[in-house]
């Protein structure tokens, strides 16, 4: 119990530290190779805790990002609720893969996300955005070993430090 | 062989422990498909402006400090760099700026003395009375993310008297206009905007047309000029100030491609925008200000 305790604050810090990142002004020629931060954080955190990241949680921190990114209210909430549920689902597959597949599987899943977005906004009659709108996926798959070998170090510390 | 076991019980515990927590895998669907509904009615209801803007509207209020602190590493390195300036480049760059002022003095003595012609001229026609304009000075704070979405916070808002629609440009052209105001800061819609529509004649031969946001901050379009219009590249296109947003003859950008199609009604024009809008970090908001037609007499 005490445990989840702690993994929840965590959690809640990385969503803080994914959302500051997301709305960090970066230089304009960065800019397209923003990966997408939050999901990242919410895939860790699906995959690796069971009770701390809900479809309703993934849904309000998607709300949230709508509103720090000004973007259409209720996209990003799609968007993680169904990535969330995604890694609910699969799992205990996904948990088992080593590194490199699991990688895959992330860029698999943010690809997916993209798809969605483009699909929604192609019906709300907007344009078609350029090469560079698949640029963040595949800067999330390289960055997927990295993030998730860094949180696993700070629980596993989180841990010793109190037994 | 042994993972795999390993692996086989646990998905086995994973699922009888989500069927205690979730009710099931089918309750676990449902409850996906409406938080997904949910998204849906919230995103149609924030296209249409039913009440989903103004509670974000407020919320973006209760988010500005983040904002204004994820900007300031941004902010002092600017003003370390301004500060550890090297004391040549100091004097050079004054050099430079003294010539600067004089080539400016000289070239606002004639632009008065045009100033008071134009006034006079107007007095005799009696026309509508000359507006002038007062700017106001506002930083950039934020670039919008979103792709399909051209926007920029600037660090101006209800305090300092900025209004929604009021006319922003930059020292090169128009930028865009005001949107939401907040109490420190203001959203400004880009004029590259798909959304936004700005209403432009060409300067040369006074013809009237729009000019669409395209997406890309690299040019405009506008898809109603006439096939026959005397329209070429290089040609400058100013606003027009019809629809009263914008004021008259600020420049826009110039002609780049002008595609005639025989087939069509319409002439396809390619702007290339003057001012900065994916590179500046200042611009100028437009306070619009009517004076009395009478011949100024301050001094430059």
């Amino acid at each position: 119990m005490k445990r989840s305790g702690r993994d929840r604050r965590l959690f809640l810090l990385t969503i803080a530290v994914a959302l500051l990142l997301t709305i960090l002004p970066v230089p304009a020629v960065l800019s397209p190779f923003k990966p997408y931060w939050v999901a990242l954080a919410m895939v860790y955190w699906s995959l690796e805790t069971r009770d701390i990241v809900s479809l309703g949680a993934a849904f309000l921190i998607g709300l949230v990002l709508d509103i720090l990114t000004g973007s259409q209210m209720g996209l990003h909430a799609l968007s993680l609720v169904v990535m969330v549920f995604l890694v609910q689902r699969f799992r205990s597959r996904l948990r088992f893969f080593p590194p490199w597949q699991q990688a895959l599987s992330v860029l698999g899943l943010l690809v997916n996300d993209r798809i969605i977005l483009i699909w929604i906004t192609m019906l709300m009659s907007e344009p078609a955005p350029t090469w560079k709108y698949w640029l963040p996926p595949l800067i999330g798959m390289a960055l997927w070993p990295w993030i998730f070998l860094l949180l696993d170090r700070v629980r596993a510390r989180q841990r010793r430090k109190k037994p | 062989m042994a993972t795999h076991i390993y692996d086989k019980n646990l998905t086995h515990k994973d699922s009888s422990d989500s069927s205690r927590w979730f009710g099931g895998e089918g309750a676990r669907t449902a409850r996906l498909m409406m938080y997904i509904l949910l998204a849906i009615v919230l995103m149609v209801m924030d296209q249409r402006g039913h009440y989903v803007p103004r509670v974000r509207s407020v919320m973006e209020q209760a988010f500005e400090p983040l904002f204004l602190l994820v900007s300031w590493p941004a902010q002092a390195l600017r003003s370390l760099d301004r500060r550890t300036r090297a004391r040549g480049d100091l004097i050079e760059e004054n050099q430079l700026l003294i010539e600067e002022r004089l080539k400016m003095v000289a070239s606002v003595q004639t632009q008065s003395a045009l100033e008071h012609e134009n006034q006079r001229l107007r007095t005799l026609l009696q026309a509508t009375g000359g507006m002038t304009y007062n700017f106001q000075f506002a930083e950039l704070i934020r670039v919008d993310q979103d792709p399909f979405s051209h926007k920029i916070w600037i660090d101006r808002g209800a305090d300092q008297q900025v209004t929604p629609g009021q006319a922003v440009i930059d020292g090169l052209g128009i930028v865009g206009q005001v949107e939401e105001v907040h109490r420190h800061s203001a959203t400004v819609r880009l004029i590259s905007d798909p959304d936004h529509a700005l209403p432009v004649q060409i300067n040369r031969t006074g013809l009237r047309t729009v000019a669409y946001g395209t997406g890309a901050t690299s040019h405009l379009l506008m898809p109603n000029v006439p096939l026959q219009a005397d329209i070429s590249s290089g040609d400058l296109i100013v606003t027009s100030g019809l629809g009263d947003r914008f004021p008259t003859g600020f420049p826009v950008g110039e002609v780049e491609r002008v595609e005639r199609n025989s087939g069509d009604t319409f002439a396809t024009v390619y702007l290339r925008p003057f001012a900065a809008l994916d590179r500046g970090r200042e611009v100028l908001l437009i306070e619009p200000r009517v004076i009395p037609p009478t011949p100024r007499t301050e001094q430059p």
